[in-house]
C-alpha cells in the first residue's frame, strides 16, 4: 500500500512536471519522498527529478542537495549509467553556483563513464555540458576586469579555448547522430566563445548556422538570440549599420513574444548602436523606449543605465540641459541602488556639465552667444534661467587643474 | 584661440562617444542547458511491470 502510494504520488509529480508546472511537481515528488520507498532505483529518479525541478526554478542550492543525493544513491546500487546521468546534473547545478572546479570534475564523471559505456547521446551531451561550465568560467574571471573581447588574461583565454574545443568535439558527434537540436545549441554557444576570444568572424559563421537551424525548427525564441548576437559581432566588425539591422530583427521578435525586458536590452542595444553611428536623434528615440520599459519592469539598474546613455546623447547633441536633466536621474538611482562606480561617474558627468553650462551662460562674447542658438534649436526649449544663475559663480570655482584632468 | 567653455563643450562632446565596450556588457544570449532525466515511468515500463502503473492510474482515475 505504502509503495504504491510513493509511485503514485512520483507519477503525479512526474505528469505536471511534463506538463510545465514545475512548482506543483515538486510538492507531489516531496511527498513522495516523504513517503518513502525501498526500491532505490525509483528513489533516484524522484531525487533527480526533484533536482531538475528545482533547477528549473532557479532554487539552485536545493537541486544540488537532490543531484547530490542522486548521485550517491545510483553509487551505492552500482547504477552507472544512473551515475553518469547524476554527475551531469550536479555537474550543471555546481556550474551555475560559480563553483566551476568541481563542476569539471563532475561533468568529466560524465563523459567517462559515457565513453565506458559506448554511450553517443551521453558523450555528446558531456561534451557540451562541459563547454558550458569552461565558458562560464573564463566569463567569470573575464568579468572581473573590464576589457574589450579579444585582449584576454591568459587563464581566460585558455578556459574559453577549452570551451571552444569541447563545443567542436560535440558537434562532431551530434552532426554523426543527426542531431539538429543538439547542433544549433553548441553552434549558439560555440559563436559566443569565438566572440569572447575576439574572433569575431568565425563567431559570425557559428551564429549564423544557429539562426538556420532555429528558421528549420521555427524556434522564434532561438532565432531571436541568434539575431541578438549577429548584432554584438557586427559591433566588433566596426560593421554598425549590419549590426543595427539584426537588432532591429531582435527588436521585432521580442515584441511578437511579447518579453518586455528582451525588448528594452533590444533598444538599449538600438540606442547604442546609433551613438556609434553617431546618429543621436536616434540614440535618444531608442534610449528613451528602454527607460519607459525599465521603469515598467521596475529595473532600477536599466533605469539607471538609461538615464546615463540619454545623458551621454543629448551631451553629444549638445542638448546640455537634457543631459543635465539625466545625469541627475542617473546620480539619484544610482545612490538608490548603491552603485558607487555609477554613482562617481553620475557625479563627474554633472560636474563637466556644470562647467559648461555655467561658462557658456555667463560668457558673453559672440562664440557663447552662438552655442546658445545651437542648443536653443536642438532643445526647442528655453534654458532655465534659475539654475543657471545657481551656477554661475561656483562653477568657476570648481576649474582647477586636478578637475581638469579627470576629463580625460 | 577658442573660448574655454566652448572649447570645454567640444571635449565633453568627444567623451561622450562610446566605446564598444558598452555593448559588451552582459547582453550575451546562451543557449539554454540540457539536464539529464530519470523516470519513475520509465523504469517500471523497463521492469515490465506495467499491471502496477496501471493499477495505480486507475486508481486515480477513480478518485
Amino acid at each position: 500500500r505504502m509503495e504504491a502510494s510513493c509511485l503514485e504520488l512520483a507519477l503525479e509529480g512526474e505528469r505536471l512536471c511534463k506538463a510545465g508546472d514545475c512548482r506543483a511537481g515538486v510538492s507531489f515528488f516531496e511527498a513522495a519522498v516523504q513517503v518513502g520507498t525501498e526500491d532505490l532505483k525509483t528513489l533516484s529518479a524522484i531525487y533527480s527529478q526533484l533536482g531538475n525541478a528545482y533547477f528549473y526554478l532557479h532554487e539552485y542550492t536545493k537541486a544540488l542537495e537532490y543531484h547530490h543525493h542522486d548521485l550517491t544513491l545510483a553509487r551505492t546500487i552500482g547504477d552507472l549509467l544512473g551515475e553518469a546521468k547524476a554527475s551531469g546534473n550536479l555537474g550543471n547545478t555546481l556550474k551555475v553556483l560559480g563553483n566551476f572546479e568541481e563542476a569539471i570534475v563532475c561533468c568529466q564523471r560524465h563523459l567517462d563513464i559515457s565513453r565506458e559505456l559506448n554511450d553517443k547521446v551521453g558523450e555528446a551531451r558531456a561534451l557540451y555540458n562541459l563547454g558550458n561550465v569552461y565558458h562560464s568560467k573564463g566569463k567569470n574571471v573575464a568579468n572581473a576586469g573590464t576589457h574589450d573581447p579579444g585582449e584576454l588574461p591568459e587563464d581566460v583565454k585558455n578556459a574559453l579555448q577549452k570551451a571552444a574545443n569541447y563545443y567542436e568535439e560535440n558537434l562532431t558527434i551530434v552532426t554523426e547522430l543527426g542531431d539538429r537540436a543538439a547542433q544549433g545549441r553548441a553552434f549558439g554557444n560555440l559563436g559566443n566563445t569565438r566572440y569572447l576570444l575576439g574572433d569575431f568572424r568565425s563567431a559570425v559563421l557559428a551564429h549564423e548556422q544557429r539562426l538556420l537551424i532555429a528558421k528549420e525548427f521555427g524556434d522564434r525564441s532561438a532565432e531571436r538570440r541568434a539575431y541578438s548576437n549577429l548584432g554584438n559581432a557586427y559591433i566588433f566588425l566596426g560593421e554598425f549599420e549590419t549590426a543595427a539591422e539584426y537588432y532591429k530583427r531582435t527588436l521585432q521578435l521580442a515584441r511578437q513574444l511579447q518579453d518586455r525586458a528582451v525588448e528594452a536590452q533590444a533598444c538599449y542595444s538600438l540606442g547604442n548602436t546609433y551613438t556609434l553611428l553617431q546618429d543621436y536623434e536616434k540614440a535618444i528615440d531608442y534610449h528613451l523606449k528602454h527607460l519607459v520599459i525599465a521603469q515598467e519592469l521596475n529595473d532600477k539598474i536599466g533605469e539607471g543605465r538609461a538615464c546615463w546613455s540619454l545623458g551621454n546623447a543629448y551631451t553629444a547633441l549638445g542638448n546640455h540641459d537634457q543631459a543635465m536633466h539625466f545625469a541627475e536621474r542617473h546620480l539619484e538611482i544610482s545612490r538608490e541602488v548603491g552603485d558607487r562606480s555609477g554613482e562617481l561617474t553620475a557625479r563627474l558627468n554633472l560636474s563637466d556639465l556644470q562647467m559648461v553650462l555655467g561658462l557658456s551662460y555667463s560668457t558673453n562674447n559672440s562664440m557663447m552667444a552662438e552655442c546658445h542658438v545651437v542648443e536653443n534649436s536642438f532643445n526647442g526649449t528655453r534654458p532655465r534661467a534659475g539654475r543657471r544663475h545657481s551656477m554661475e559663480n561656483m562653477e568657476l570655482m570648481k576649474l582647477t587643474p586636478e578637475k581638469v584632468q579627470n576629463w580625460n | 584661440s577658442q573660448p574655454l567653455a566652448g572649447h570645454q563643450a567640444a571635449e565633453l562632446q568627444s567623451k561622450v562617444v562610446p566605446s564598444k565596450q558598452i555593448l559588451h556588457s552582459d547582453n550575451m544570449e546562451m543557449e539554454p542547458e540540457t539536464m539529464e532525466t530519470k523516470s519513475v515511468t520509465e523504469y517500471f515500463s523497463k521492469l515490465h511491470m506495467g499491471s502496477l502503473v496501471y493499477s495505480c492510474t486507475s486508481k486515480r482515475k477513480n478518485k
